[in-house]
């Protein structure tokens, strides 16, 4: 099965997120429409639903074109990706309106403060999540698929 | 339908939808049996995982349990 490896590779990618996608639709649904939550969460939707897949697909898309030149293991490629989503994730919250950088802390969803103390923490726990997920789930699927 | 038209719709049948003669890489068949190789992939043993990634398991574990508001945020950035 040599045939259309970078679509492989982006199917594999994608896989995590779009698992995910229906537990953010049911939480959205909770806390919005049954809940009544007055923060508009639907605005935050747009990075996790639409852009956090693609990023990820195309994320295994360049691990598949990179490695051989980098030998650098999956697991560690996908724990760059923290580093992409991080910047990309606040700016368009901070442009629709879901998160505030304050004086000692940043506030998501008006409800979710972390003191900038523990931003590095909380990161370094996405970082570890990413490697773990790359490592095991998105390299499973690439032995399965036939492209690692 | 009587049996000359269920004739005629195999006929109709036969000429729609021609024998495979060949692949699109110009063979009927591959070139070795493989289904062995299916097997060797079904029967080999998962990866091992090694101790610190179950050490970096637990203290995700860790984090979402002392820190449980997060998960939102770490959802959102998923």
């Amino acid at each position: 099965m040599n045939t259309h490896p970078y679509i492989r590779a982006f199917l594999s990618g994608i896989f995590v997120p779009t698992l995910l996608l229906p537990l953010l639709l049911a939480g959205f649904v909770l806390l919005r429409l049954v809940l009544r939550a007055p923060f508009p969460i639907e605005r935050g939707l747009i990075f996790p639903m639409a852009l956090a897949p693609v990023l990820w697909g195309l994320w295994s898309m360049l691990w598949l074109r990179s490695h051989a030149q980098t030998g650098l293991p999956l697991g560690v490629h996908g724990a760059i990706l923290p580093f992409l989503m991080l910047p990309g994730g606040t700016l368009i919250g901070r442009h629709v309106g879901i998160l505030v950088l304050g004086a000692r802390s940043v506030t998501w969803f008006e409800a979710v403060r972390i003191p900038y103390a523990l931003i590095g923490c909380a990161f370094a726990f996405a970082v570890v999540a990413y490697y773990l997920a790359w490592k095991y789930i998105v390299g499973t699927l690439n032995r399965v698929l036939g492209i690692a | 339908m009587n049996e000359n038209e269920q004739t005629r719709m195999r006929n109709l049948l036969r000429q729609a939808l021609p024998p495979v003669e060949s692949t699109a890489a110009g063979e009927a068949e591959p070139r070795r049996d493989l289904w062995p190789a299916v097997l060797r992939r079904l029967d080999a043993p998962p990866p091992r995982v090694p101790w610190f990634d179950w050490a970096l398991l637990a203290g995700i574990a860790a984090l979402i349990a002392i820190f449980p508001a997060w998960i939102p945020v770490l959802l959102y950035y998923l």
